[in-house]
Formats: structure tokens, C-alpha cells, sequence
């Protein structure tokens, strides 16, 4: 006990604020790249929880396939929201 | 591990703030990402208990299955979230891909102005 | 879409076998440790995507192209069906395992769950490089 609850607690608040800022940026390229962040972080947090297999399922999916997708997508389309 | 629910809470409601309020089609689909992840994030801290291990069999630990098994997370939501997040993907790329033909459509990604009617 | 900077050209070069490494490891100890078919798939297939990103489709796609994604995608689907009709024939029900326990955590143990692992991974590797290939190559040839 002691510091790994603090330092869950910790990096679930930069999660939250990281998908606040996400959601709120204007620039999609920018705010897919703070999304990729926050998948990483909740990677993290899946792995203090002991599921190591969630964890690494999410940092390959949230943090490679997803923002190559979404890249993509804005390529296709306009950058500016 | 209150917290947890809290944070979960808190990511499901900003998912749907998003999906509700945003004017812009991959802003929504940014939302539905963050909604999903509030979910995974919820499912995982109800299987979780305090000073578990991993639900992994490894070794002598197979020795001992009942002491394995009064110390071990439970396996069952860590499974259901796996499917979450293998269908969470495809959801994922067949909204960008109507995203880009409504773009290439109408010209424009907000959902507000696509009422009028083209070929 | 047109490659990057030297930079990231060489990083993406000098990266690529050892995500392509790691991908397979997960693939291969799915059943000893954490990952499976659908972690190593995707971290193989990301790791293609990473050398397309960089290098730019036309010269990448010598490596891969889109033949050979959807081969690989038949093929990983038909090894989990010959596997299940493995058990069919020679067991009492659709993918029974009837090969060799093996020794416990062992690499080449539980009858054919690291076979199934192997289809899954080179099944799901494929099919994310043809959802890339599909939403890149969608609109050629249209307007624009």
C-alpha cells in the first residue's frame, strides 16, 4: 500500500484531462494525437489493475490502429473543426 | 478504488457531452472513442480487488489452484472487454469511413447542414 | 500520400523488425503469457502501416500489396476451419484438440491452441492491413 493507489489516482485525473482537452481542442490532427495519450495512460491504469492482457491490447490498438484510422480520415477531409 | 467509478463516470459523460453538442462528425466519433473508454475503464475496476494478481497460471502457481484462485482479479470482465475493444475498432473504422463519403458528399462535416437532398 | 523526412524514413527502417519481432512473440507465447492472436496481429499489421506511413504506398506496396493481405486473410481463416475439422475427424467435436499436451509451459504445448493463435494472429494482421488499404485507396480514381 502507500503510493500505488496515489499514483492510479494521479494518472486517472491526467486521463480525464487529457480526454477534456481532446475533446475541446480545434485542431482534430492535434486532438488525435492528445486521444493516442490518453489511450496510453489508460493502458497504464489497466495495468495497475492486473489486467495485462486489456493493457496490451489497448496500446496496440488505441495508440496504433486507431490514430493511423483517424489520421487518415482527417487526410481525407479537413483539419480544421 | 471509488475513484475509478468516479473517473468512469466522468469519461462516459463527456463522451456523450460530445456526442450530443459537437458540430463536427470526427469530433463525434472522438467522443464515442472517449465513451468507450470510460466503459472499459468501469468493467475493469469491477472485476479488480484489492491486492490481487493477474488472472495468469504460470509455474508452481499450479500447485496451489484454490490459493490461486481466493487471490486472483476476476477474468470474466477482463474477457468481455477484450470483445469490447476488438468491436470498438471496427465501429471505429466504419464511422471514418462514412465520415469521409458524407464529406465527399456534402462537402461539409457538420451533421446540421446535410438536410438538403443531392443526387 | 507521399513519404516523410529522411528522419522518420530511417527511425520507421530501423524500427520495423523489432515491432515486427515483438508481434510475433506475442502471436507465438499467446498461451503462456498476456496477448494472444488479436494484440500480436495488430501490433504486426501497425507495424506495416508504420512503414507505409513513412515510406510513402508506392514503394512500400512492393512489399505488401493488396493480393497478398487478402491470401493471407483466406488463409488464416481456413487454418482455424481445418483445425476445428481436425477435431471433427479424428476426436468426438469441432476443434477438440487431438494433438500432444505437451509439458506445462512449455513454447510447444496445449495441443492446438498455439495452431489457433497462429490463424487468429495472421488472420487479424491481414484484415486491419485491409481496412488501411480500404479506407487509403477508397476514393481512387473518383473526383478530386
Amino acid at each position: 500500500m502507500g503510493l500505488e493507489p496515489l499514483i492510479q489516482n494521479a494518472l486517472l485525473v491526467f486521463l480525464f484531462v487529457l480526454c477534456v482537452i481532446a475533446i475541446e481542442l480545434k485542431d482534430l490532427l492535434y486532438s488525435v494525437i492528445v486521444l493516442a495519450g490518453a489511450s496510453i495512460t489508460l493502458a497504464v491504469v489497466f495495468l495497475m489493475l492486473q489486467a495485462p492482457d486489456i493493457a496490451i491490447t489497448q496500446a496496440a490498438v488505441g495508440a496504433g490502429v486507431a490514430t493511423v484510422l483517424f489520421v487518415i480520415a482527417i487526410s481525407r477531409t479537413r483539419r480544421q473543426e | 478504488m471509488d475513484f475509478n467509478y468516479v473517473i468512469a463516470m466522468l469519461l462516459v459523460a463527456l463522451g456523450l457531452y460530445c456526442l450530443l453538442l459537437k458540430r463536427n462528425l470526427i469530433k463525434i466519433i472522438i467522443g464515442l472513442a472517449v465513451l468507450t473508454d470510460g466503459i472499459h475503464l468501469f468493467l475493469i475496476s469491477l472485476g479488480y480487488r484489492a491486492g490481487g494478481t493477474a488472472a495468469i497460471v504460470s509455474g508452481e502457481m499450479f500447485l496451489d489452484l484454490p490459493g490461486f484462485a481466493a487471490h486472483a482479479v476476476d477474468p470474466i470482465p477482463q474477457a468481455l472487454v477484450l470483445t469490447s475493444i476488438v468491436i470498438n475498432i471496427c465501429i471505429l473504422a466504419l464511422a471514418l469511413s462514412l465520415a469521409i463519403y458524407a464529406y465527399r458528399h456534402y462537402k461539409t462535416l457538420n451533421p446540421s447542414k446535410m438536410r438538403r437532398l443531392r443526387g | 500520400m507521399a513519404g516523410m523526412t529522411v528522419i522518420v524514413r530511417t527511425i520507421a527502417r530501423l524500427l520495423f523488425p523489432f515491432t515486427f519481432l515483438f508481434g510475433v512473440y506475442i502471436v507465438l507465447h499467446g498461451h503462456l503469457t498476456p496477448g494472444g492472436g488479436f494484440p500480436g496481429g495488430v501490433i504486426i499489421a501497425s507495424s506495416v502501416v508504420m512503414l507505409f506511413l513513412a515510406y510513402g504506398i508506392e514503394r512500400a506496396q512492393k512489399k505488401v500489396s493488396l493480393l497478398h493481405a487478402e491470401v493471407l486473410e483466406s488463409v488464416g481463416g481456413l487454418a482455424i476451419v481445418v483445425l476445428g475439422l481436425f477435431g471433427l475427424l479424428f476426436g468426438t467435436f469441432f476443434l477438440q484438440n487431438v494433438f500432444p499436451l505437451g509439458e506445462l509451459g512449455q513454447l510447444f504445448s496445449a495441443g492446438n491452441l498455439p495452431l489457433l493463435y497462429l490463424g487468429v494472429g495472421i488472420k487479424v494482421a491481414a484484415g486491419i492491413l485491409l481496412i488501411f488499404y480500404a479506407m487509403l485507396f477508397a476514393f481512387r480514381g473518383g473526383e478530386e
